[in-house]
């Protein structure tokens, strides 16, 4: 047992490590979201006002729903259209093969700032009017690669013979998707998701170009601010949002122990 | 199955809906205009306001001209951008007689070379640019011209704003040019002149506040308005305008082309004009108004404040930033590339 | 017989059409772009030309270039040598903890990166909580200049890459198959040895995806040498941006994206090249 525990020290200590990089400047956020000061970076003392404006700013709170109703739906439409580009870019041979693929590596060579102006251009072109829609578009766009990216990687990993098994039993391709492929992929799928909803919250610089009146979302407000020196008001946000997360975690992790 | 169409269908119909709706979208530097005073003017007018900001003069710029005005009724460009937009006529040419507050402005700002007539614009804020000095570090005495700080006793020390148009100001101001120069030859002089300087600078920043406060950098060049916040979370911050000359900024108001809701654009306007509109905004940025009659309401201790509304005889050293035209612009961003690079 | 093609059919017409418009289209807008000549009022206008080609091969733009080149790669090197041990520890957990695991790497991102490059200000600061720290030990009498160096800027890039290149190692290390490691050290090898032969080789894919998925926002992020390095230096981002907002010259602007985008590209491409010959070209 004393062996076991020396064989896993270095690398639980390894693990701490990096973690704590992760969250301390989130933990210094937090606590920072309740210093006194307006514009300060230092500690001057404690104070409860933020939260107080926080909660007294609606238009914030409209941005954080519209971020979130941006994020659902760009990861959903994304996870859809790139899990269907992989599995074509992995089962079928069809001319222009080679030129799909040359197009999700565009998107993922596009520096954002080219991706943001181009796609403003391409919409102004065919006269899509800038908000929800075109925001969107772009984010369904860039997100694209990634989910492609991850369904690949994982569809890489599958034993080549199996479709070609069901193809041998009789089944087509529709039953092969939906019995074979997607139960195996949907792992790979739910991460593209999520990796797609994180991307879309967190976007700043497509968003920028694309955006229009009357849909603002919260990394744009935030953004905006940073140059200028941020409002403690976005402290506490981030803080109640990430402690909401957090929750949200947990309970599901619970959950899943509950019922194995 | 039904919640989720229903779910779909609200949150698809908002921002359609949105557009016909009483309405004006408004595009403006984050931060200056306080959200009280939008709620109020929607309580008021009955008219809704989607509001979003932007960080420099160039996004909002590039927005309206990449896609032909996607849907703005007011923004507010800086001096310099309002003599370009309105020289490419990307501005709507304003009806006074809707603006009937327009006589609480302060003379002192209006038919400014940027905008003549000021047929295009409506000032909104305003600032100068000068030197900010820490007296813990330096004695504010010690400085009183742009040329001070190229002394060898502020090696690593110096915070510039981030604005390739500020930093060359400054120098042209020590050369005694113009803040508007053209000549290349004059700005060729400044880039070697801001070379000098380069071992001096130890920040380029717009994020000033936190800079100043915190002692990140103790001498530089900062917004009054800045400045006179950071004082009072930090009393041994002074401001300095330079004897050499400085920039005075201002932010204003205007319409572009192709608004879809006119009639709601002049609302706001006249609104923001009036004179308790102006000193609510005035309390809350801390930056000096154009607005006379705001001024003349504001607490004593601002209004009489040497940093925050200069003399008549400080301003007049002061001149209004005009746009050079895009080849001096490129010029400027050349050498500004190289500055950054280390000369 | 129908059914089997419509399947087939539909994903590809749908990814087509999406790539076209959006990808293609867009990348081919900006391509014709860089030929034409610069405008103040219109932007861009004919006639075609090579202008902002020739201007390119200018010492200026090469210093950034290498510049970025120089920043971008030492964060992917330090990220991969942190990301590796980090990915294979996981990697090697039991399932259960390792979605938690892997979620808890996620988790961070749900909070604006800004917001939390804009923290990593307050602990870095010349009176911040690092200095405070060091100064209260009395480890250090002055504080150190943490912010506004190239040192910011390259623990701001680590911090917001990092999990982009632990990953796609993960995936990978995940499939790795036991047996051949088992087989090694059978054989005798030892498990430097092991490493080496085994599994390094079969875990390139991952550390390739892994390094791209770095380096290349490392290169054009902007916010981040703006934020934490005091804007003191231009990186390719920033070149990029200044160009198309900053002077309006959208044609510039462009060919330095598109050389950058085909420099990258050909890179990529020789290495699909080498690898073609020793596993079937798998990219991705």
């Amino acid at each position: 047992m004393k062996s076991k525990i020396m064989q896993y020290l270095p690398a639980s200590l390894y693990l701490t490590l990096i973690y704590l990089f992760f969250y301390i400047p989130i933990i210094i956020l937090i606590i920072y979201s309740f210093n006194k000061a307006q514009y300060s970076l230092l500690w001057h003392g404690f104070s409860l006002r933020w939260y107080e404006e926080l909660f007294a700013d609606t238009d914030l709170w409209i941005a954080v729903w519209h971020s979130l109703v941006l994020g659902f739906f760009a990861a959903t439409a994304a996870m859809c259209i790139g899990s269907l580009a992989a599995v074509s870019l992995y089962r079928y041979a069809f001319k222009g093969r080679q030129l799909l693929y040359g197009m999700v590596f565009i998107l993922i060579l596009t520096p954002d700032i080219v991706m943001g102006i181009s796609l403003l251009i391409l919409f102004s072109f065919v006269k899509i009017s800038l908000g929800f829609w075109s925001l969107l578009l772009a984010h369904i766009t860039f997100c694209i690669p990634f989910v492609v990216v991850t369904v690949y990687s994982r569809m890489a990993s599958f034993d080549e013979y199996i479709f070609e098994a069901a193809k041998d039993l009789g089944a087509n391709d529709v039953l092969i998707f939906r019995r074979i492929i997607i139960p195996l992929l949907w792992p790979a799928m739910l991460a593209g998701w999520l990796l797609s909803f994180t991307l879309s919250v967190d976007d700043v610089i497509i968003s920028y170009f694309v955006t229009g009146p009357g849909f603002e979302i919260l990394p744009l407000k935030i953004y905006s601010m940073v140059r200028l020196g941020v409002k403690p008001e976005i402290n506490a946000l981030c803080s109640v949002t990430f402690v909401l997360t957090l929750l949200l975690v947990i309970i599901s992790q619970v959950a899943l122990r509950k019922k194995p | 199955m039904k919640t989720v169409l229903a779910l779909l269908l609200s949150v698809f119909a908002t921002p359609i809906l949105a557009a016909n709706e009483n309405v004006v979208n408004v595009y403006s530097w984050s931060g200056v205009i306080p959200d009280a005073v939008i709620q109020q003017f929607e309580k008021e007018s009955g008219v809704k306001v989607n509001f979003s900001t932007f960080d420099s003069n160039e996004v909002m710029y590039a927005k309206l001209k990449a896609s032909k005005n996607p849907g703005y009724d007011i923004i507010e460009p800086s001096s310099y951008y309002i003599d370009r937009m309105r020289r490419q006529g990307m501005l709507e040419k304003l009806d006074k007689t809707k603006l009937s507050h327009f006589n609480n402005l302060n003379p002192d700002f209006l038919n400014a070379p940027y905008d003549p007539h000021n047929n295009f614009s409506v000032p909104f804020i305003w600032g100068v640019t000068g030197i900010f000095v820490n007296q813990d570090y330096f004695p504010a005495e010690s400085l009183a011209r742009w040329s001070d700080l190229w002394e060898k006793r502020f090696t690593d020390k110096l915070m510039m704003l981030d604005d390739t148009r500020e930093v060359f100001s400054m120098a042209l101001r020590v050369l005694g040019y113009s803040v508007n120069d053209s000549n290349p030859e004059h700005i060729k002089q400044a880039y070697l002149k801001l070379k000098e300087l380069l071992p001096n600078i130890k920040i380029f920043s717009s994020a000033v506040l936190s800079i100043l406060i915190d002692e990140d950098a103790h001498v530089g060049m900062a917004w009054n308005g800045d400045v006179y916040k950071a004082y009072k979370e930090n009393p041994q911050l002074r401001f300095i305008f330079p004897k050499d000359g400085f920039v005075i900024w201002v932010d204003n108001f205007a319409i572009p082309k192709d608004a879809p809701h006119r009639t709601n654009a002049y609302k706001f306007l006249n609104f923001m004009l009036r004179a308790d509109i102006a000193r609510t905004v005035a309390l809350d940025n801390h930056f000096p108004t154009p607005n006379l009659a705001g001024q003349k309401l504001l607490p004593p201790e601002i209004r009489n404040n040497p940093i925050v509304y200069p003399s008549h005889d400080i301003l007049r050293r002061g001149e209004f930033q005009t746009d050079v035209g895009d080849e001096a612009l490129s010029l400027y961003e050349k050498y500004w590339e190289r500055l950054k690079m280390g000369g | 017989m129908k059914n089997e093609n419509g399947l087939k059919y539909f994903s590809l017409s749908v990814i087509w059409i999406w790539l076209i418009i959006f990808a293609l289209l867009p990348f081919l807008l900006v391509s014709i772009v860089s030929f034409l000549s610069h405008d103040e009022n219109h932007l861009i206008r004919l006639p075609f030309t090579l202008a902002h080609y020739i201007d390119l091969n200018n010492a200026i733009y090469l210093k950034i270039f290498e510049k970025s080149f120089y920043l971008a790669g030492l964060c992917t090197i330090i990220c991969l040598i942190l990301g590796y041990p980090f990915a294979y520890a996981i990697a090697r957990m039991e399932n259960h903890f390792k979605s938690l695991f892997i979620l808890l790497i996620i988790i961070p991102f749900w909070t604006s990166s800004l917001i939390r490059t804009y923290s990593m200000i307050t602990i870095l600061k010349p009176k911040g909580i690092i200095n405070s720290v060091l100064l209260w030990l009395g480890i250090i009498d002055k504080p150190l200049a943490l912010l506004y160096s190239d040192i910011a800027v390259v623990i701001g890039l680590i911090y917001n890459l990092l999990p982009f290149m632990v990953l796609p190692l993960l995936t990978n290390i995940e499939r790795l198959d036991n047996r051949l490691l088992d087989a090694a050290r059978d054989l005798g090898a030892n498990r430097f040895t092991t490493f080496r032969k085994i599994t390094l080789p079969l875990t390139m894919p991952g550390i390739i995806s892994g390094s791209i998925l770095v380096f290349l926002p490392a290169m054009t992020i902007f916010y981040i040498p703006d934020l934490l390095g005091g804007s003191k230096s231009i990186l390719l981002g920033n070149l990029i941006q200044n160009q198309f907002l900053v002077t309006q010259n959208w044609p510039l602007g462009s060919a330095i994206s598109i050389v950058f985008t085909l420099l990258l590209g050909f890179l990529l491409f020789i290495y699909w090249r080498t690898m073609r010959g020793k596993e079937h070209g798998n990219l991705i």
